[in-house]
């Protein structure tokens, strides 16, 4: 069954806030995850990624938020529901530190965390050896210490403790941190793999936007507040001319010569991506964009070269953001000019 | 399915994950040789090297050294009758008993009507440590004596070491002590031990009587020391919390394989302790559960403090901060008798005060293991227990 025709929630969330010490963290966020998606959350430092993923695994006490929430049909604002929950979520910490005992064998580790799910030595034994095999993790080491492993052998075992009960919900928190620029496609590779292989719903938290890549879907989250959720194919959709961008390489680009850009009806963004270089989006773009050109030569503006493309997520989230901070700065000013 | 079947599921499922805990706990401390090193050859290896070191030391008195000046041969003037008198018939008979003490050993007599300089003489000796008393007969020595009144015995000990100075004094005390016995004076003294205390021959005396503040020092110390980063250390904890585990099956786990460990500690020092020739009046088993609830009180206060702490160096302090002030209020260097009433009090809540009674009495007296000292220790082991749980499960671990 593909994830499109799964209609079993795995998690819902329905007017999520979260306040610490009168601090509101969290803002109205709602969403619903089905059974054998891949989620990204996304959003700078301080946009309450953690803090949701800590009341779905029941680590926010209940006096501390209000709200619908469900995991795996369970309340965690139900105490006695929570043993419940950890049974059915894995999770992955972002440093392996604190998933792991560097000290103690891969397969110890498995022993380990697999006996709290209740789980036995051999059947534990036979899921590691599934996971470690799907996740490259040579034989060979599985009995030597954790602390002899590489950076990226540690991260694959810290998925596979987080799947060794077959939890209907992973999460991970930032999976491809602190990971070189080739390993990161690898971890992300994984993932897809596993989440494949297993059905397994996947929570990701990251500020790495090259995680959209694998997600399903995609949360966009801004000082507590969710700005968007949904695939990231629809989100770029959204996007003017469904994401068509133009790119321009301008002789002494500068903000003037921007605004001047802006100017032209049709245009929706322009975004500066480089010294000298632009992205523009805009309304019809096939129809505008010889128009824009012949604007841009005409107000003296030199165009050394010229390209099309399409938007990315990471664009997507660069416009997304910045839109949500101009019009930050704007309700800023007036209320300046009112007071 | 009914309440009690699911409770006995529930139970079950505890007691699994309190067993693989406890493997993890067993793993990791093998893995750590330093902490194996600390819990388990160590101690034994203090106990016999505290053994060979005391029974090497013959059991005979090692007398003190000492100078006698005699005043006496200078004349004395009665006051009242301003007669002159030179007696000194008392000054031999005292250097004689001097002499024939076992605690004491005579460097020099000196007598200073002829040797005007002898206290100054007597004094670099006793500074430069050839000498640890010096013993001075006044003027009027033996016109006193004969007179029936007090025949003083000026006593300069080296005071440069306080525990000594009572030893010095007993010694002095003895040459008095043979000094009126031989000379028929008065009042007279004659000390008795009590039989049942006495050790027999063939076991060490100075092990027996050395042991018991030994015993109790290293098993509260290594059980403390071993526990105050059990769980300060183990940064996976938090993430155990995300799994069906409860806080309370952690700490239990924790509790469980460091008993196990001190089980084990206090078997290899009792075996340590009979090889090197402990006579033990009480039973063993009052041995064992004596040194058993001195160290849980020992593991207790580890965890308490680990549970405390938040970061290893913290933990570290707050042993070392702890561990001075339960050593300097134990009696070790003040007897607790001696310290003011609210110091008493709080050498009485800690633990160290009642480890050194409790064996004593079971090692030298044959007293039985519970008694006053015992439901002290059981208490504060119990109240730090409790305290660490609450802690524990009120502690925030975010991952």
């Amino acid at each position: 069954m593909t994830v499109e025709e799964s209609t079993e929630i795995m998690v819902d969330v329905n007017d999520l806030n979260v306040i610490f010490d009168e601090k509101q963290i969290v803002y109205n966020v709602s969403f619903k995850v089905k059974k054998g998606e891949i989620i990204g959350l996304f959003g700078i430092s301080g946009a309450g990624k953690t803090t949701i993923i800590r009341v779905l695994t029941c680590q926010i006490e209940k006096k501390n938020w209000n709200g619908n929430v469900f995991v795996t049909n369970l309340s965690p604002s139900k105490k006695r529901n929570h043993p419940l929950i950890l049974q059915n979520i894995g999770y992955v910490p972002q440093l392996e530190l604190l998933n792991l005992y560097y000290e103690l064998s891969p397969m110890m580790n498995i022993e380990v965390f697999s006996s709290t799910y209740g789980l036995d030595k051999k059947e534990a034994r036979k899921i590691a050896q599934e996971l470690f095999k799907i996740l490259d993790i040579p034989s060979d080491i599985w009995n030597k210490r954790v602390k002899h492993m590489s950076g990226g052998e540690k991260k694959r075992l810290s998925m596979a403790i987080g799947l060794i009960h077959k939890p209907s919900v992973l999460f991970l928190d930032e999976p491809t941190t602190g990971v070189d620029a080739s390993k990161r496609y690898s971890i992300l590779s994984y993932l897809k793999k596993l989440n494949q292989k297993l059905d397994t719903t996947m929570f990701i938290i990251t500020h790495d936007l090259e995680a959209a890549l694998i997600c399903d879907k995609t949360a966009i989250l801004r000082e507590g507040r969710m700005l968007e959720f949904d695939s990231p194919q629809n989100l770029v959709d959204s996007l003017p001319s469904k994401g068509l961008v133009a790119r321009f390489e301008i002789s002494d680009l500068n903000e003037t010569k921007i605004k001047r850009i802006k100017e032209f009806p049709p245009v929706k963004k322009v975004l500066r991506v480089g010294n000298e270089v632009v992205e523009v989006l805009m309304e019809s773009f096939e129809e505008n964009l010889p128009q824009l050109i012949q604007y841009m030569i005409e107000r003296g503006i030199v165009i050394n070269s010229m390209s099309r493309d399409l938007a990315s997520f990471r664009r997507f989230f660069q416009i997304r953001i910045q839109e949500e901070e101009e019009k930050e700065a704007l309700l800023l000013k007036e209320g300046e000019s009112q007071f | 399915m009914t309440d009690r079947k699911a409770l006995i599921i529930k139970l079950h499922g505890s007691c699994y994950r309190i067993i693989r805990q406890m493997k993890k706990e067993f793993r990791l401390l093998f893995t750590d040789k330093f902490n194996m090193l600390i819990a388990i050859v160590v101690p034994p290896l203090v106990i016999l090297l505290f053994g060979f070191m005391m029974n090497g030391i013959p059991d005979e008195i090692q007398p003190i050294d000492c100078v006698v000046i005699s005043y006496d041969s200078n004349v004395y003037i009665d006051e009242s009758t301003l007669n002159e008198s030179v007696r000194d018939d008392f000054t031999l008979p005292y250097v004689n008993a001097a002499n024939e003490s076992d605690y004491l050993n005579m460097v020099h007599f000196y007598n200073a009507t002829e040797e005007i300089y002898a206290m100054e003489t007597a004094r670099m000796m006793l500074l430069s440590s050839e000498i640890k008393v010096i013993i001075s007969l006044p003027v009027a020595f033996s016109e006193f004596i004969k007179l029936g009144l007090p025949g003083l015995i000026d006593c300069v000990p080296d005071a440069s070491d306080i525990k000594t100075i009572q030893d010095t004094l007993n010694s002095v005390f003895d040459s008095v002590k043979i000094f009126v016995n031989e000379n028929n004076l008065t009042p007279q003294f004659e000390l008795t031990g009590f039989e049942e205390f006495t050790i027999p021959e063939g076991y060490s005396f100075r092990f027996n009587y050395n042991i018991t503040l030994t015993l109790s020092f290293i098993v509260f110390g290594v059980s403390m020391v071993l526990t105050i980063l059990v769980i300060v250390q183990e940064k996976p904890v938090a993430r155990l919390l995300l799994t069906p585990t409860k806080r309370s099956e952690i700490l239990i786990s924790k509790y469980l394989t460091y008993t196990i460990i001190l089980i084990l500690q206090i078997i290899l020092l009792i075996i340590s302790c009979l090889i090197c020739r402990l006579y033990l009046a009480g039973s063993l088993l009052d041995l064992f559960i004596a040194l058993f609830i001195i160290g849980f009180t020992g593991l207790s206060m580890g965890i308490f403090i680990s549970t405390q702490s938040k970061t290893k160096t913290e933990a570290n302090q707050l042993f070392f901060a702890v561990f001075i002030v339960i050593l300097l209020l134990s009696g070790i260097f003040i007897p607790i008798d001696a310290m003011p009433i609210y110091l008493q009090i709080i050498a009485y809540i800690l633990p160290l005060s009642h480890g050194d009674p409790m064996i004593r009495g079971i090692i030298t007296k044959g007293k039985s293991v519970f008694g006053f000292d015992f439901f002290a220790l059981l208490i504060l082991s119990f109240v730090l227990v409790l305290i660490s749980f609450i802690i524990f499960k009120r502690r925030k671990y975010e991952v």
